[in-house]
């Protein structure tokens, strides 16, 4: 992993149309502002993560469970 | 050709119905192939189910039957690789997690499932709106829609897509079916 020191107002660029600029530090927090072209996907990693937890506990439903819900869902 | 699974016991499945999913699903990377299982139950619940692996398979469900107001606003990106000339053959379905207390089901609208139906491909792709949900709460919305109409209406509504082009922006006409952002 290539690692860079930036201060606050400096930015970093990634191929031609990618920017990334320090805009805060607070503490033990910094604010980054990205400026890249509209197709670029960009998400916090936790998302990513948030989805494939989602995913893992989705494949575990099992039959059982789908024909209580079935009920459930039947009763008025 | 035949597939085995360990919901549905071994399935007939005609190769031409197979969904081809290139870069695979969030954390199941690997698998490449899926197919969709119609139980016919009434909880109105579909199975992608992995040909790769007999014990994967996701709980999926079309998200206007539970939230008609939902937008998967998608981005020119997001289209890469699905082969979409038009949205009338996309359909967008939402991963459900079922937990033992079947009331506390979920659903991920942050991160739905495209297919390309008429080429077979699928995706998940996950929306830049930061306010969906991965485990949106939704029993009560699919009991309100299970009590309300009889299974015939679920049958007639579960096929209408109805998707208007337009030039340059690719819209839906109701609201609950796909958009695409274009400038």
């Amino acid at each position: 992993m290539l690692v860079l020191t930036r201060k606050l107002g400096e930015s970093i660029a990634i191929d031609d149309n990618i920017k990334i600029v320090v805009v805060q530090i607070k503490g033990k927090q910094v604010r980054l502002g990205i400026k890249a072209p509209k197709e670029t996907k960009i998400h916090r990693e936790e998302v990513y993560q948030a989805i494939q937890d989602q995913n893992t506990e989705a494949v575990q439903a099992s039959m059982s469970d789908i024909a209580r819900l079935g009920e459930e869902l039947k009763k008025k | 050709m035949k597939v085995k699974t360990t919901r549905f016991g071994e399935l007939e499945v005609n190769p031409t119905d197979l969904i081809t999913f290139a870069e695979g699903l969030f954390g199941f990377e690997n698998l490449k192939k899926y197919f969709v299982v119609d139980p016919g139950d009434s909880t109105l619940i579909l199975w992608l189910q992995s040909t790769e692996d007999e014990k994967v398979a996701f709980p999926i469900i079309e998200p206007k039957i539970f939230k008609p107001d939902y937008i998967a606003k998608l981005l020119p990106a997001d289209l890469n690789g699905l082969e979409l000339d038009s949205l009338q053959s996309a359909k967008l379905y939402s991963v459900l997690t079922i937990p033992g207390n079947v009331t506390e089901m979920s659903a991920n609208l942050k991160a739905p499932i495209v297919i390309n139906s008429a080429k077979k491909i699928g995706k998940q792709i996950v929306l830049q709106d930061s306010k969906l949900s991965v485990k949106y709460e939704m029993y009560k919305e699919l009991k309100t829609y299970i009590v309300n109409f009889s299974s015939d209406v679920f049958r007639s509504t579960s096929y209408d897509s109805s998707i208007t082009l337009e030039t340059g922006v690719l819209k839906s006409t109701k609201t609950n079916t796909i958009t695409l952002e274009a400038e």
